[in-house]
């Protein structure tokens, strides 16, 4: 193990540090910064879908904005227009960075990234209009998902190239994450178009791929993305290695085999052979392990070294995105207790697990990963402080706030859809009032991202006065010892 | 681990086991299942379904009513589905094999639609119940499809298809009717054709104990 240099932040100089991030600047910019449009107009329309559970009345009779099209062009904006995008430009700056390599070539990468945008678009006007494939985050009609496929394999022959020029040998604990996304989406994406959007096999062996992609985009995908970001910025911000090997190892592989068996425990009861419910049960409940992995192993690298999270914004996104990443896993695995699913499947709990790991996870990670990343590749720094804190509290209460009243509501929606003493008005009439705080909690997102738009454009066009010194969100505590990175 | 192709081995087997079990078993076994023939009618279990609910399938998926509806009945004991009569039995994947794609659905935001065709079989309900469900339950919380209908003023002889027994303040004005466009009569057809209570004997009815 003397040799392992996997658990140890680079130890490029800032310049050449510096010069690597110039060359990627302008493609990760345009994923960055499209992702933020789409961001905006996804949770524009998770507002308005919030609102029309609660009134029905509100914006009816209107066919473009019928709940059933506002709610999937929320959920598959969110999906494709923001966490995506998010998650490659996050991972081009990190392949550059940790491969050591300076693009010469990055002309491919933003024609990727525009046709990718392009597929979005048409993808998003396809829904409103009604060309909806009706599977859950694969709902885009084909004419858009070959174009979104064309832009990944741009973008993926780019990642192989790089890693095989890469100056250094060991691969970095945040690498291994980040090759296994960048190795699993494409498999997945295209098998389940393939089979489901492009030639549907027959129905019967259709439930099974579709709840296959559909765990496999949140732990293959988004999962190992987030945290390949964590396992960079959390080390490198405090300035020491990730703390255990063997945790690292663990948590990896447990993810990648749970996480690639367990979509299926969302349809325990349903029209499945017996045996492929049970393994996406107890794969759901074994997600336990790289939860607790993943938390530990973060902990103890930052245990002693928590000061830095009240002022660094990165550091402070980056941690409660990976605490809310634990939440999800082990969340999920008490709901892949059939006992606990028969009660809480087809409830709002359903929403809520998925407001915690696309949005509590995977959108705070990857906000800590853009504070981090953008001042870098600019070389400008973000314009307000008290903004970001804004952000951060906004989006932080907005999350917690709508999980937990989609999994209390769900939970009494669940008991009244389960007895047979009580008719399905109760179920409605139960968790009206939990919808209507959830509505409250989609704009306090809203709100959120707003705040953090605004910064983006603030860095870019100098809307705001632009900051001279690195944005801290608290007065920096003057006894730490370390050099921290902020 | 700091080699790639390690790594590229070790994602191999544990991404490429669940693929196929979870994608390549389903697509080879599920994927080729027959309906099976019913001596006494010359028929198949599922029956066969019109041309119309094909295209009414579409209108279904295209209006995002797999948001809030399900469409599957779990078994005895796991859930009461059945006890709260949503189906007779299970839904098996048999059961989803006339359909081009499975809306089995994650919420019930409104009620299960299994077997929907059991429960209600006047068009003109459904009809009514689409353009104005409050004008069938005051409480409902379904959006109104009023955009799936035409309301048009009446020209010589009222149309025959026109929606009937719309009362208060959904009736049309006088001089007007609401006559369903063909996404509606489609989509009808498909919701009358929803209806699983034929046998199948992977998928038995539950018997009193």
């Amino acid at each position: 193990m003397s040799k392992d240099q996997s658990s140890q932040p680079d130890t490029l100089s800032s310049a050449d540090r510096s010069i690597i991030d110039s060359s990627v600047a302008a493609p990760v910019i345009l994923f960055f910064g499209t992702s933020i449009f789409w961001l905006l107009f996804g949770s524009f329309f998770e507002v308005i879908s919030a609102i029309k559970l609660v009134w029905p009345c509100f914006l009816d009779g209107c066919g473009i904005l019928t709940y059933g099209r506002t709610s999937v062009v929320s959920i598959n904006a969110l999906a494709y227009g923001w966490a995506t995008p998010a998650a490659i430009g996050i991972g081009l700056w990190l392949t550059a960075r940790l491969c050591r390599v300076q693009l010469a070539k990055y002309k491919s990468l933003m024609a990727a990234g525009i046709v990718w945008n392009l597929g979005v678009f048409v993808g998003v006007a396809g829904l409103l209009i009604g060309d909806n494939t009706s599977i859950t985050l694969l709902n885009f009609p084909a004419y858009s998902t070959h174009i979104l496929l064309l832009s990944f394999l741009l973008i993926a022959v780019w990642a192989i190239v790089t890693f095989n020029q890469r100056q250094s040998g060991t691969l970095f604990v945040a690498q291994w994450f980040l090759v296994a996304g960048l190795f699993c989406f494409p498999w997945l994406y295209a098998t389940a178009n393939q089979l489901l959007v492009w030639n549907p096999i027959q129905a019967s062996a259709q439930p099974a791929i579709a709840a296959w992609y559909e765990g496999g985009f949140f732990n293959l995908w988004l999962a190992p993305m987030g945290l390949a970001a964590a396992f960079y910025l959390i080390p490198k911000t405090i300035g020491r290695p990730v703390n255990s090997q063997h945790l690292s190892l663990i948590g990896f592989w447990s993810l990648l085999l749970f996480g690639a068996w367990s979509g299926t425990n969302r349809l325990i009861g349903g029209p499945l052979p017996a045996w492929i419910v049970s393994v996406g049960v107890a794969a759901g409940v074994l997600m336990i392990i790289p939860a607790l992995a993943i938390a530990l192993n973060l902990h103890f690298t930052l245990e002693g070294h928590y000061a830095p999270v009240s002022w660094s914004p990165a550091l402070r996104f980056t941690v409660t995105g990976v605490s809310m990443l634990v939440f999800t896993w082990i969340f999920t695995a008490i709901n892949s207790l059939p006992a606990v699913n028969s009660v809480t499947n087809f409830s709002e709990i359903t929403r809520g697990l998925h407001l915690l790991g696309h949005y509590g996870f995977f959108s705070m990670t990857a906000f800590g990963a853009i504070y981090y990343i953008l001042p870098r590749l600019t070389g400008k720094e973000w314009p307000s402080s008290a903004l970001i804190s804004w952000h951060f509290w906004l989006a932080t209460s907005g999350v917690l706030l709508g999980v937990c009243v989609l999994l209390l509501g769900g939970l009494i929606q669940g008991f009244a859809l389960q007895d047979i003493g009580l008719t399905f008005r109760s179920s409605i009439e139960f968790v009206t009032p939990f919808r209507f705080v959830a509505a409250l909690a989609a704009v306090l997102i809203l709100a959120a991202n707003l705040a953090f738009a605004l910064l983006f454009a603030g860095l870019h066009w100098a809307i705001l006065r632009p900051g001279t010194a690195p944005a801290l969100i608290a007065a920096r505590e003057e006894n730490t010892q370390e050099p921290v990175a902020v | 681990m700091n080699k790639l192709p390690l790594l590229f081995t070790g994602l191999f087997l544990t991404f490429g086991s669940a693929w196929v079990g979870l994608v390549v078993y389903p697509v080879a076994n599920l994927g080729k299942m027959q309906p099976l023939p019913d001596e006494e009618t010359n028929g198949y279990f599922p029956p066969t379904v019109s041309g119309l609910a094909i295209v009414g399938q579409k209108v279904y998926a295209a209006n995002g009513c797999m948001e809030c509806h399900t469409q599957q009945v779990r078994p005895d004991p796991l859930a009461t589905d059945i006890a709260k009569q949503l189906g007779k039995r299970q839904t098996v994947a048999r059961d989803e094999i006339r359909e081009h794609t499975p809306f089995l659905g994650q919420y019930r935001i409104g009620q299960d639609l299994s077997n929907f065709g059991t429960r209600e079989t006047d068009p003109s309900a459904i009809h009514r119940h689409l353009y104005a469900p409050k004008s069938v339950s005051d409480w409902s919380n379904m959006p109104s499809y009023s955009y799936l209908y035409e309301n048009r003023k009446i020209v010589g002889q009222p149309s025959a298809h026109a929606l009937q027994g719309l009362t208060g303040a959904f009736a049309p004005k006088p001089g007007y009717e609401i006559v369903p466009t063909q996404q509606a009569e489609a989509l009808v057809a498909y919701l009358l054709s929803l209806n699983q209570n034929y046998p199948l004997p992977e998928s038995p009815e539950p018997t009193a104990k």
